[in-house]
């Protein structure tokens, strides 16, 4: 569903040049769920962006569903967004003055859908995520965790094909934590639906089914879940953390 | 650093934040300078007699203008302490106390002000150059620049400046005083309550106060003053009710129809719109408020103003102009004290007669507010008319034989050219002639005619009954004030029972000049104070949400919306916050204006001063004043939050 070619990410002046990314490559398949860890300043988010197209790359290539992303024009690049792409942030970054039910809607209005479908899709969408009961609620009236399953709802309710989440765990505490990432969990594997989640945490990841680790811009390692139970899958990522803090060479 | 510097480099960064209020500040000041000129100008105040009275005026509206400008200083210095709370709250978390956090933010607007008022001196000398410019040609006096700087008029702004200011601060500082560092850094969630938000009668108070407002429109339009008071009250209710009830309106709309919600932009419009009157229904209602009265005030100001310019118009064709409806009467006591002391060019004295019947009276009186007071149509003789034409410049004009010929106003010509039937003078008929609108002095009481005569061969009124005696005139030079006076005099003594018709054209003229500079300047004054006020006020709220706004744009465009749509969105959102609190004004004060100046004279309000056109001027001139406002407060609410 998703390759990632060789992409390189530079920042600054002639003289200044901050490599963000550095040859990064890898691929997504359609229904996998994929964590990507790595300390702050690592890259993770500007990848994440740069899947996104919020921000360019400075060289490779991205294709999702077999589209150059990087040939689409600033209109083209709305519309896969809002067609293709779900987004989850870690600060919810739902409109105040919208109510849940309506901050989910938005997705659809801005896909033109069909107006008087909208309140069924979002009602089947909500209770998927149970959230149905706070639906005429605004999002100061609910919990953390109610509002990043907002998040969530609004990012797969207009049907997008790939999920991208900043630190969805971020601003929640542990129970809501978890709460959220069994959600995501399952629609992964109910729904099949293609979940790309940036994370510094362990335990978030550990809902993964596989975890690419990025330290300066590169890509260092990759843990593959298989059939390893969560709890194994966290002790490996929890060592590959401690590797992380390391050099390179230090694991090859 | 010291607190007199960290004031002067704050009092900087505000000003360029709230550029908007401080050039508001800075007209507002001239406008009250420019108008304390015309008080402490000897010049201007001795053009009449009447204008003796026009600082009275002045000051009263001075006043109200404190009161406003005071509450605009008030909101804004208000405004800034809540959007500052934390940088104030942080001065006093390193160790400022509190009375030193005060005298800081008293300093920084003490600052602003003062700049604004030095910039408002210098400006306000320009505005007052022009309007003694506009008074002067009321007056028909000549103008030339000369710059001249009141000190008067700069003392008593100052003392203005001072009253506006004083009880802003008072506040402020009083709130400063008893405020915790937690209240100050935490300031800026508090927000004005919705008052009626929840409130299950919402939909009983929305539909009470639309009653109240058709009802308090009516009452507006029945020209007398208890009903118009109670109008007033009335329209207040509605506004304040209406505001608050309808921000929870809009949702309970479309809750019940959803797909409407989910069309288009709705969305996210009709909740920008209702979130904003929910936090500011009351200021959307105040301002709404001011709205309807600058709109009142504007249109009241044109009305009057057209009114005084085409009285003395349509009075003062003549020079002098002197009528008595006593047929015997001579008026030699008029003419011992012209002959000596008002130099004539040319003057006529004649007769008007009674008509043997009123059909072309009976036939005016169809048209809606023509008024007659006498049972008879007027009639002249040819030679006067002719002769007085000749004195008046006016073409020369034939009476073919066997004819009539009709002079009237103008605004009634269109009916008297529906009307062909003859007329019969001393079993004599005559068929219609021509009709004439020149201006003849037909307005007045007792003119030549009332608002029409009918001008017939001079043989058929030997035997006619006279109607009026009258004597015109025009004279070397302008009737000076102190000549009408004495003019004036003699008409007191000589009334008995009938009062003598008496004008004179440059009495006339300044007369309507004085009105002009008593009733009209104070009304624009104020009008123009209120539209600056409630345009800053809403552009400061708007300006104040940049963040907001950024932040809403930002995710929309995360989320796929193009720039094209987000353009359109933002253009939208604008136009319906400053159209929302002008919609209610307009429906008040269009009838009303329409409405006053339906209730003058007939004939005055004709051609370019049409009730319709003085409406369409209103409306231009505050739509102009505000419109500037938007422009300004888009053109930077673009730059600032579209993301790039």
């Amino acid at each position: 569903m998703l390759q990632v070619q060789n992409i390189e990410k530079y920042y600054g002046s002639k003289n200044n040049v901050t490599k963000a990314l550095n040859r990064i490559s890898f691929s997504v398949e359609t229904g996998e769920f994929i964590a990507i860890m790595g300390s702050s300043g690592s890259g993770k988010t500007t990848l994440l962006n740069c899947i996104s197209t919020i921000d360019t790359i400075s060289a490779g290539n991205i294709f999702l569903d077999g589209i150059n992303i990087a040939e689409l024009s600033q209109k083209d690049l709305a519309r896969f967004r809002r067609e293709k792409l779900g987004f989850v942030f870690q600060d919810f970054n739902l409109l105040d003055t919208l109510t849940i039910e309506e901050n989910i809607g938005l997705a659809l209005t801005l896909n033109h859908s069909d107006s008087h479908m909208v309140q069924k899709q979002i009602k089947k969408i909500a209770q998927k995520l149970g959230i149905s009961d706070i639906l005429d609620k605004f999002p100061y009236q609910v919990s953390g965790g109610q509002k990043q399953r907002t998040a969530v709802a609004r990012a797969m309710v207009a049907g997008q094909s790939l999920i991208l989440a900043d630190e969805p765990t971020g601003a929640l505490d542990s129970k809501a934590s978890k709460n959220l990432l069994e959600i995501m969990s399952q629609m992964n594997q109910n729904l099949h639906v293609t979940i790309l989640m940036v994370t510094h945490d362990a335990y978030s990841a550990s809902y993964a089914s596989r975890v690419l680790f990025l330290k300066d811009g590169r890509l260092f390692n990759e843990l593959l879940r298989g059939n390893r139970s969560r709890s194994i899958f966290y002790h490996e990522i929890l060592d590959v953390l401690a590797l992380l803090g390391g050099d390179i060479s230090d694991v090859i | 650093m010291t607190l007199s510097k960290l004031s002067i480099r704050n009092a900087k960064r505000q000003a360029q934040d709230y550029l908007i209020y401080f050039a508001t500040i800075i007209l507002a000041t001239a406008l009250i300078y420019s108008f304390n000129g015309l008080i402490f100008s000897d010049e201007l105040l001795k053009l009449s007699q009447f204008m003796t009275s026009l600082p009275i005026v002045i000051v009263f509206c001075s006043i109200a203008v404190v009161c406003i400008i005071g509450w605009l200083v008030y909101y804004t210095t208000n405004f800034m302490l809540i959007k500052r709370s934390r940088e104030l709250g942080t001065y006093i978390l390193i160790g400022l106390e509190n009375q030193q956090v005060a005298k800081l933010f008293l300093l920084e607007n003490l600052i602003i002000g003062g700049s604004a008022l030095l910039f408002g001196l210098f400006f306000g000398n320009f505005l007052f150059q022009t309007l003694r410019a506009i008074l002067l040609a009321l007056f028909h006096m000549p103008y030339t620049f000369r710059f001249s700087f009141s000190l008067r008029a700069a003392g008593l702004t100052l003392l203005y400046f001072i009253g506006i200011y004083f009880f802003a601060q008072l506040k402020s500082r009083k709130k400063i005083y008893s405020m915790k560092i937690y209240d100050l850094i935490y300031f800026e969630r508090q927000n004005e309550l919705a008052v009626i938000q929840k409130s299950p009668h919402r939909r009983k108070i929305f539909f009470f106060s639309i009653v109240l407002g058709i009802i308090g429109i009516f009452l507006l339009l029945m020209r007398n003053l208890p009903s118009g008071l109670i109008g007033a009250v009335c329209i207040i209710l509605f506004l304040y009710g209406f505001f608050l009830s309808f921000s929870s309106g809009i949702p309970a709309w479309f809750e019940k129809r959803p797909a409407k919600k989910y069309t288009g932009q709705n969305l996210l419009l009709f909740r920008t719109l209702s979130a904003k009157l929910a936090t500011m229904g009351i200021v959307m209602a105040t301002i709404a408020l001011l709205f309807t009265g600058v709109l009142i005030a504007q249109g009241t100001g044109f009305i009057l103003s057209a009114l005084f310019q085409n009285r003395a118009e349509q009075t003062s064709c003549f020079d002098l102009f002197i009528s008595s409806a006593d047929p015997n009467t001579d008026f030699y006591d008029y003419f011992h004290y012209i002959q000596s002391n008002i130099p004539i060019t040319d003057s006529k004295e004649y007769q008007t007669y009674q008509g043997e019947t009123s059909q072309i009276t009976d036939l005016l009186s169809e048209v809606g507010k023509y008024f007659h007071s006498y049972p008879y149509d007027f009639l002249m003789k040819f030679s006067d008319y002719t002769a007085l034409r000749t004195i008046l410049g006016y073409p020369k004009v034939s009476l073919e034989p066997n004819t009539y010929l009709i002079h009237c106003m103008p605004y009634l010509k269109s009916k008297i050219n529906t009307y062909s039937q003859p007329i019969k003078i001393n079993n004599h008929t005559l068929t219609k002639g021509k009709t004439y609108t020149e201006n003849f002095a037909q307005y007045l009481w007792n003119g030549n005619g009332q608002g029409f005569i009918i001008i017939v061969p001079d043989d058929l009124l030997l035997s006619r009954p006279i109607s009026h005696t009258i004597y015109a005139a025009m004279t070397a030079e302008p009737i000076s004030e102190s000549q009408y006076y004495e003019l004036s005099k003699i008409q007191d003594n000589r009334s008995e029972e009938d009062y003598d018709t008496l004008y004179a054209k440059a009495q006339s003229e300044r007369e309507a000049a004085s009105m002009t500079a008593i009733f009209v300047f104070p009304l624009y004054y104020l009008a123009f104070i209120l539209t600056m006020t409630s345009a800053t006020i809403l552009t400061i709220q708007q300006l104040s949400e940049c963040n907001h706004y950024r932040h809403q744009f930002c995710l929309l465009q995360k989320l796929g919306m193009e720039q094209k749509e987000i353009r359109q969105v933002l253009r939208q959102q604008f136009t319906i916050y400053y159209t929302m609190p002008a919609v209610p004004p307009l429906l008040i004060a269009i009838p009303f204006i329409l409405n006053l100046g339906n209730a003058t004279e007939p004939g005055t309000l004709t051609g370019i001063s049409h009730p319709i056109i003085i409406t369409a001027i209103t409306l231009g001139l505050f739509f102009f004043i505000y419109s500037i406002y938007i422009i300004m407060a888009y053109t930077s609410l673009k730059q600032n939050v579209l993301p790039k």
